[in-house]
């Protein structure tokens, strides 16, 4: 199987180039080529005018080539400065280590990427951002030339984006070239000046970002037109559903939440990364328990202290991790799929083969999951095809209220817009729908009404097309002002 | 990208493992057949070719067998129980302390000897589940808890014997042309089987030995899951602790010492991944067969009877036959990872 078939792509010094591509275009192989991880067996790569063969790690990092990956590369029980050293400081495992030369080189390199980071601090104490600032500072210090940057912004709060949006365009003034790879197109907008495109593997089309509008981009990514990228509500929503007062878990920092949830709605839960919103699903699918507020299903006071009773009472939640709690990866998809449904499909405890594949097939066929069939490992999926087995997983609960976290995160472009006419199919089918999304288009275009939520509490509550900034300003809270770009 | 290939690879991968420990097993016992038979002065057929050879496998074979079967299913769940050898001592005693102390009839003290058992995997249940702590420790700590008790209530030196004929012939006699303990091995066995392959509970250890955190957002009732292997366990353990006393004739506070390490040798050589998640109770009675077989016929080897090392060589023998096997399994991915980096080296 080839993962890439010719491509060409250059970067200048002192530009953001944004590679976009759907999973599974070569972005990953790419980069992997150009940090020595893999060898290619054809075409050439020239750095600096010197064309390289042989590329490894090593010879990357000396040509001044370094990568930046989602997840932070850091040992997490080593202060900021230790981990810098060992990254930088050349050496012997004999040598002495010059303590204030290494506290002073970190915080000269932090003050660089303008962070305001104790060097004595430890990582697994900085906030993710932080962390990615961390790794930043170190391809400064080790003189990096080209920094890749592989969806740097997935986990990341608007406001925080923004403070590495400027770390960024100040490495471009001093001359770095910068790799930017994101499937989050406005950011590619705000951010780099030219786009190359990979498709199937190869690059379908370098372009100066100024000459591009997204539509423009979308097509060449996917090869065709994607009609809308958000489906349209077709009715109004009918009754209340799910009706929480005053809803409250010291555990998990969530205070008195009060919202009304309909049948055919989808209520969109907008807010910072830590404001609550995945604390809020928790306490309704009963993770972790209510400890105050009243909660009533169709009319009716309920108490759910278990994921099982929530399953009982129609209450089903797609987590935000799914390789970690929506998929179990070395399962098969139809497992995977009956899961939340043992009690229904196996009513006397007998596994019946013909009925799980039965359900999974249709389930299949339904969400157009991509897959080998029933039996294939959920770990040989794409992401946006797992979400999809989890999708299924919980729809076969015959759910009343869908709880989505993250739907969309780290799914390309083509299966985003089937997973939203999904969605909204299923709220038209009288689903009551919580969708919580980090991915402000995403809510602004798929929600019906928006919550937005703030330090463990629901903030604000506004109608469906209220705009970007609206909602951005009541996350924020106070801090409207010093809000993000 | 092998995506598409990748289940019936898998699929194939581990049909090809149980097929090579079946046919494992047939070399071994004709090489045994063939090397340990021999016909003595009086002209009769004696060592491993006989039929009372096989049956002695069979008796042997079912205590550590019946603790196999008992920790397959908590092996899937990625746990462990290390206190199986040290229950089926301390049930043993109780058994005999039950009876003969007691004064109570055999089925009935047999009974009271199987609820113990499940109450001590119970114990063992509710510290791993109810506390969340590593089984790994917990049954450490009741692996010397139980043989401790056993020792107390003995002092160490007292033996119960004189059992009625009626309940030797659990442990001695033959029924339908076998042994009977190997009519309720096979019993215990098929039971297993259906609990791990064709029930949801064996699908939700599975799901709890791949990913417990998985299962919990699935909405599986994991502590109530994990607890029910444990509990199995002991039950288990408490019958095999029966068949042990009909079999010796005697009830001590030693019965079963070491049988829980052999008992995960053949688990983890029958396929059980000690990593949870994968594993077939047909693996583990193929391993249990193969570490049976292996004691039994080396003992009626002429160069090991020579040397009388029976014990030592079978123990060697079975610790390289555990490693290779496990070299085995995880052999297929370190050379497709060694060939990746020649091709990028």
């Amino acid at each position: 199987m080839r993962a890439l078939r010719g491509v060409d792509f250059d970067l200048a010094a002192g530009e953001v180039h944004a590679l976009l591509g759907e999973n599974g275009a070569g972005k990953s192989t790419l980069i992997k080529v150009v940090t020595g991880a893999h060898a290619p067996d054809a075409g050439e790569i020239t750095v600096a005018g010197r064309t390289v063969h042989g590329l490894t790690p090593t010879l990357a990092q000396q040509l001044g080539i370094a990568c930046i990956y989602q997840q932070p590369a850091l040992f997490p029980d080593l202060t900021v400065a230790e981990n810098i050293g060992l990254r930088l400081e050349h050496g012997g495992a004999t040598r002495r280590i010059d303590w204030p030369a290494r506290r002073a080189r970190t915080a000269d390199l932090l003050a660089r990427v303008g962070a305001t980071i104790d060097p004595e601090a430890e990582v697994n104490e900085l906030s993710m951002p932080e962390q990615q600032l961390v790794e930043i500072a170190c391809s400064v210090g080790a003189g990096a030339r080209i920094v890749i940057m592989d969806e740097p912004t997935a986990s990341l709060t608007q406001r925080e984006q923004g403070r590495l949006f400027t770390v960024v365009r100040e490495l471009r003034t001093a001359g770095v070239g910068v790799v930017y790879i994101s499937h989050r197109l406005e950011e590619i907008f705000a951010l780099a000046d030219r786009v190359t495109v990979l498709r199937d593997g190869a690059s379908v089309g370098t372009h100066p970002v100024a000459a591009m509008k997204e539509a423009d981009l979308i097509k060449l990514m996917v090869g065709r037109e994607v009609a809308q990228l958000y489906p349209p509500a077709e009715a109004p929503p009918g009754d209340v559903v799910l009706d929480l007062k005053a809803i409250g878990c010291t555990a998990s920092g969530v205070r008195g939440v009060t919202l009304e949830l309909r049948t055919g709605e989808i209520f969109g839960l907008a807010g910072l990364v830590g404001a609550g919103r995945t604390e809020l699903a928790r306490v309704l699918f009963g993770l972790t328990p209510a400890d105050s507020g009243e909660i009533r299903l169709n009319g009716r006071r309920v108490v759910i202290p278990s994921p099982r009773q929530a399953i009982e009472l129609g209450i089903a939640y797609v987590p935000e991790d799914r390789r970690r709690h929506g998929v179990i990866l070395e399962m098969p998809i139809a497992q995977n799929m009956t899961m939340a449904v043992h009690r229904t499909i196996f009513p006397r405890g007998w596994l019946r083969d013909g009925a799980e594949e039965a359900l999974a097939l249709d389930f299949i066929r339904t969400l157009a999951v991509k897959c080998a069939g029933p039996d294939a490992p959920g770990g040989t999926l794409s992401g946006g095809n797992q979400q999809k087995v989890s999708l299924a997983r919980w729809l076969a609960t015959k759910p009343r209220v869908l709880i989505l976290d993250e739907p969309t995160q780290g799914v390309d472009v083509g299966a985003k817009s089937e997973i939203h006419r999904i969605i909204r199919r299923l709220a038209k089918d009288g689903l009551a729908v919580l969708m919580i999304s980090s991915d402000l288009p995403e809510v602004l275009g798929m929600s019906d009404r928006i919550g937005v939520m703030r330090g463990g509490a629901l903030a604000t509550v506004l109608p469906g097309g209220s705009d970007a900034h609206t909602v951005m300003a009541a996350a924020l809270g106070q801090e409207t002002n010093k809000g993000a770009a | 990208m092998s995506a598409p290939d990748a289940p019936a690879g898998w699929k194939r991968l581990f049909l090809r493992y149980e097929m090579l420990l079946f046919a494992a097993l047939v070399a071994e016992w004709l090489l045994f057949h063939y090397f340990g038979t021999t016909t003595n002065r009086r002209g009769v057929v004696v060592g491993f070719g006989t039929m009372d050879r096989q049956f002695d496998i069979l008796r042997h074979s079912c205590e550590i067998g019946l603790l196999a079967l008992a920790l397959t299913p908590i092996i899937i769940t990625a746990g462990i129980d290390l206190s199986v050898g040290s229950l089926l001592g301390l049930c043993a005693i109780l058994f005999g302390k039950l009876w003969f102390d007691g004064g109570l009839p055999i089925p009935v003290a047999a009974g009271l000897t199987l609820l113990i058992g499940a109450l001590a995997g119970g114990l063992n249940a509710g510290l791993i589940t109810g506390l969340r702590l590593p089984p790994l420790i917990v049954t450490l700590g009741t692996y010397s808890l139980f043989r401790g008790l056993a020792e107390a209530i003995t002092h160490g030196a007292v033996t119960y014997t004189d059992f009625p004929t009626s309940f030797l012939f659990v442990g001695q006699e033959r029924w339908l042309g076998l042994p009977v303990q190997a009519w309720l091995f096979a019993l215990v066995a098929v039971a297993v089987w259906l609990l791990v392959h064709r029930t949801v509970f064996g699908r939700s250890f599975r799901a709890i030995g791949f990913s417990p955190e998985g299962a919990r957002y699935a909405g599986l009732p994991v502590g109530r899951r994990v607890a029910l292997a444990y509990v199995l366990a002991g039950l288990i353990a408490a019958l095999a602790a029966i068949i042990y006393t009909a079999r010796l004739g005697q009830a001590k506070a030693d019965a079963g010492t070491g049988y829980e390490l052999f008992a995960i040798t053949a688990v983890v050589l029958g396929g059980t991944s000690i990593f949870g998640g994968k594993g077939s109770v047909t693996g583990t009675l193929l391993g249990v067969a193969l570490i049976a077989v292996l004691k039994s016929g080396l003992a009626t080897l002429p160069i090991v009877i020579r040397l009388n090392a029976a014990e030592e060589i079978s123990g060697l023998l079975t610790g390289a036959l555990l490693l290779a096997a496990l070299t085995g399994s995880v052999l297929p991915k370190i050379l497709s990872s060694l060939r990746s980096h020649r091709q990028a080296g």
